[in-house]
């Protein structure tokens, strides 16, 4: 039996730095998932998640910074602990899925053959065929299973439902949220902003290789939010909301002004009020929203002026 | 079984509120009775494919709120004392929600304060017109 202190359970990432010769791939990249959570790694296409998975599980090198798992540095004995679905596949096309299976078996003391072989089922998953007649749905979800199939402590998925239908996708997002009640930490990037919204309880949005937003989702949004005030007047004076830290962007459209809002939307709301516009009204905001003004002004300023006809 | 509770994950507002929300709907209305359990955090969780920490955290504020209770091991159930009373405070706070959200949406189309007085007015005469009588007498 292993000591607990030699499990990974809580990650945490510090200030961590990978250049591709003049290519910064990620650029101080910090945050940290909490035992027993599910963290969603969020970003546009060459944003850095997958530079910062590889860093995190010791497959690239970083130029800077840190990795702790329950505190300690990554060693080889904690990869019993630990699974990863990569976003391409590390499967080897001349092997069948029971091949790949017996793999594991003899890596992983803590594998699963009942499990392997009901997850295989619940996929519809021929094990008998080799990785090379497969999809790519079905080579992604062999991944799923063998990744499932050792309990893991610590669960790193690329893009883990990429190439799976709506069902099979659900799927892997329930096996997720079973596993992480279990106590199992679990981090794990998505295109699908849909999927990280229902299942992570934290999420990091990656934008040009630096993060450059994180929190609890619910918190988020509970805090983001666009105030939309109407004015009599064209381009009424703001004095200084468009410096006001709680503000994250402000798009104007004649004497109709949005403003993207960080956090005490209220004490901006009031402030607002003061302005004696003809009328004011708070908006939600959901992941994607929230996504989208994080990654650029531009979009929630292109966004919000779209809907002005 | 169809699921008793719905979310969309998609609307701005957090899930854990629209759970809260249903919850209360549902003993107000009596779909849900006293004494009644509810899932467990991991069933709910799976069943909805919302994060666990979520659903617990609805949990935990519907207990606070005398809604549930939960004992360890058991699981989370409705709470049968003042269960009548639980459920008129359920149904006062959706209730609640429900003309903050109508007032504040009347407000930001410009009504003035006496033009939602007189739309309110005419809502209750439509649906309690006998004890708009009784009031006048």
């Amino acid at each position: 039996m292993m000591a607990s202190a030699e499990r990974p359970g809580a990650i945490e990432i510090r200030s961590l730095t990978k250049r591709y010769g003049s290519v910064i791939a990620i650029d101080e990249v910090s945050f940290s998932v909490p035992e027993g959570t599910i963290f969603g790694l969020l970003g546009t296409n060459g944003a850095g998640k997958t530079t910062t998975f590889k860093c995190m599980l010791g497959l690239a090198r970083p130029d800077a910074g840190s990795v702790l798992f329950n505190g300690a540095a990554l060693r080889p004995e904690m990869f019993q602990h630990i699974a990863y679905v990569p976003e391409r596949s590390a499967l080897y096309c001349w092997m069948t899925g029971t091949q790949h299976l017996e793999f594991y078996r003899r890596t992983y003391t803590s594998y699963d053959s009942a499990r392997a072989a009901k997850l295989a089922e619940l996929f519809h998953l021929d094990l008998r065929k080799r990785v090379g007649a497969l999809s790519k749905g079905q080579q992604t979800a062999l991944a799923v299973i063998l990744a499932f199939s050792i309990h893991p402590k610590t669960l790193v998925l690329d893009e883990p439902t990429s190439g799976l239908d709506p069902v099979h996708q659900r799927q892997v997002l329930d096996l997720m949220i079973g596993e992480s009640s279990n106590g199992t930490t679990i981090i794990f990037s998505s295109h699908q902003i849909g999927q990280v919204e229902r299942a992570a309880e934290r999420i990091a949005i990656l934008h040009d290789s630096k993060v450059v937003l994180e929190g609890e989702v619910e918190q988020l949004r509970s805090n983001e939010k666009i105030i939309e005030a109407v004015f009599d007047t064209e381009r009424p004076a703001l004095n200084g909301l468009e410096s006001d830290p709680r503000v994250r962007a402000i798009s104007r459209n004649g004497r109709l002004i949005r403003v993207f809002v960080r956090r005490d939307t209220e004490l901006v709301m009031r402030a607002f009020a003061e302005k004696q516009p003809r009328s004011l009204r708070m908006l939600d905001q959901n992941l994607e929203d929230i996504f989208l003004s994080a990654v650029g002004g531009d979009a929630a300023k292109e966004a919000g002026e779209r809907d002005v006809l | 079984m169809p699921a008793i509770f719905t979310v969309d994950p998609h609307t701005g507002v957090p899930i854990y509120l629209q759970l809260i929300e249903q919850v209360k709907r549902s003993v107000a209305l009596g779909v849900l009775s006293a004494g009644e359990r509810l899932p467990t955090v991991k069933q709910l969780a799976t069943e909805l494919t919302i994060n666990p920490n979520t659903v617990a955290r609805a949990y935990r504020e519907l207990e606070r709120d005398g809604v549930i209770e939960t004992s360890v091991g058991r699981g989370s159930f409705i709470r049968g004392d003042h269960a009548a009373e639980t459920a008129a405070h359920a149904l006062s706070s959706v209730a609640s929600s429900t003309f903050d959200a109508a007032v504040r949406e009347a407000k930001s189309m410009g009504l003035k304060r006496d033009a939602v007085h007189r739309i309110f007015g005419q809502a209750l005469e439509r649906w309690y017109p006998d004890e708009q009588k009784e009031q006048a007498q």
